[in-house]
């Protein structure tokens, strides 16, 4: 037999930890913007929706220099070009992706009555910028942990969704707080 | 070439988590008023579907590299070794709610102070920490089992489909949890 659930407690439990102790932080700012987030709910739907999305694009770009990596196209050098491609790339799915979910968020929250305080233009304006800084944060987070994991001698495959999504998560959170404040406030 | 390659890859599936994120989101803007009333209800949110996701990620990539190896396969599948990463994963589940639970509690009072009612806060971390467990291992398990029966790569389908659904499940799982023990209490 090769798993123990005395092992797999005992592997999960330190980094489970530190994960969790980060995403309560960020439940702690939310809790601090509680008011903003009740008065104006589009902004409650808009949180999974930010954080599945950056954590997703971080994600597919942490395999894809993981396997770069692994199989040689890919140089432990913050000037390959091959990285710029993948990096230039997410920034756009990034973009694209957020723009058409804030559209669809927007129609869904007003087809259902919700009180919405805020307008379709200011809105989009709000998540893409969101979206923008956050892809940006991620895809930063993301090749500096595929490039340390993999010099180290790890596999970064291990690594990078679990630290992207947990940074991201937060990240997302404070950005949405700070540009809802630079736009509506 | 490689742009326009990764974004018709990537846009689909990207749209879909975001949708699964949607749905996440509509549910949690029904909960305005569980929120303003159960003070500290909100930090816990991203802490537990970050467990969640963390858990039954590793959960899924773990089977993925138990079926290459060839210990388990869709006719032996409720094997030792299954039960023990069930096991495994539902124990460190109930762990890391309670430190959850706790934490969130702690910081509600130190930071906010608001008096919040710690048991109230524990026990809605471990119920909706626990079902979504269960809910989600069972999904995976039946996801496997598909994935083997017809000869597909477990680790190219498991990793998405757990993350949209996970968040989703579990987002349902805090909605309830929090209804129940809200009446109950």
């Amino acid at each position: 037999m090769i798993y123990s659930w005395k092992r797999i407690i005992r592997f999960g439990l330190p980094l489970l930890t530190l994960c969790v102790l980060i995403e309560i932080f960020g439940g702690s700012i939310m809790q601090g913007g509680q008011n903003i987030l009740i008065n104006i709910p589009i902004f409650l739907i808009s949180i999974p929706v930010i954080n599945s999305v950056g954590g997703n694009i971080g994600s597919i770009l942490g395999a894809r220099l993981a396997s770069g990596l692994h199989v040689g196209i890919i140089t432990l050098d913050f000037k390959d070009k091959k990285m710029h491609e993948n990096l230039i790339t997410s920034l756009l799915l990034g973009v694209i992706t957020y723009a058409i979910l804030a559209i669809i968020i927007y129609y869904v929250a007003l087809f259902s009555g919700l009180s919405m305080g805020i307008g379709l233009i200011e809105f989009i304006l709000i998540l893409l910028s969101v979206g923008f800084l956050l892809i940006c944060i991620i895809s930063f987070t993301s090749i500096v942990t595929a490039f340390l994991s993999f010099k180290r001698g790890f596999d970064p495959d291990d690594f990078v969704a679990p630290v992207v999504t947990t940074i991201g998560d937060t990240a997302g959170i404070i950005l949405l707080f700070f540009i809802i404040g630079v736009v509506l406030l | 070439m490689f742009v326009k390659e990764m974004l018709k890859q990537s846009l689909p599936l990207l749209i879909f988590c975001g949708l699964g994120g949607i749905l996440a989101g509509k549910t949690l803007g029904e909960m305005t008023d569980l929120l303003e009333n159960i003070p500290g209800l909100i930090i816990i949110i991203p802490a537990v579907i970050a467990l969640r996701g963390n858990i039954s990620t590793t959960f899924g990539s773990r089977l993925g590299s138990a079926y290459h190896l060839g210990i388990i396969d869709a006719d032996n599948l409720l094997n030792e070794e299954l039960k023990q990463n069930i096991l495994g994963s539902l124990i460190l589940s109930f762990l890391v709610s309670i430190t959850i639970g706790l934490l969130a509690s702690l910081i509600t009072i130190i930071f906010f102070n608001i008096n919040p009612d710690p048991l109230k806060i524990i026990l809605i971390v471990i119920i909706a920490g626990m079902l979504s467990g269960i809910f989600l291992t069972i999904l995976t398990i039946i996801i496997i089992y598909l994935v083997f029966k017809r000869g597909y790569d477990p680790d190219n389908i498991t990793g998405p489909a757990l993350a949209t659904f996970g968040d989703i499940i579990t987002m349902f799982c805090i909605f309830g949890s929090a209804l129940f023990i809200e009446v109950l209490l």
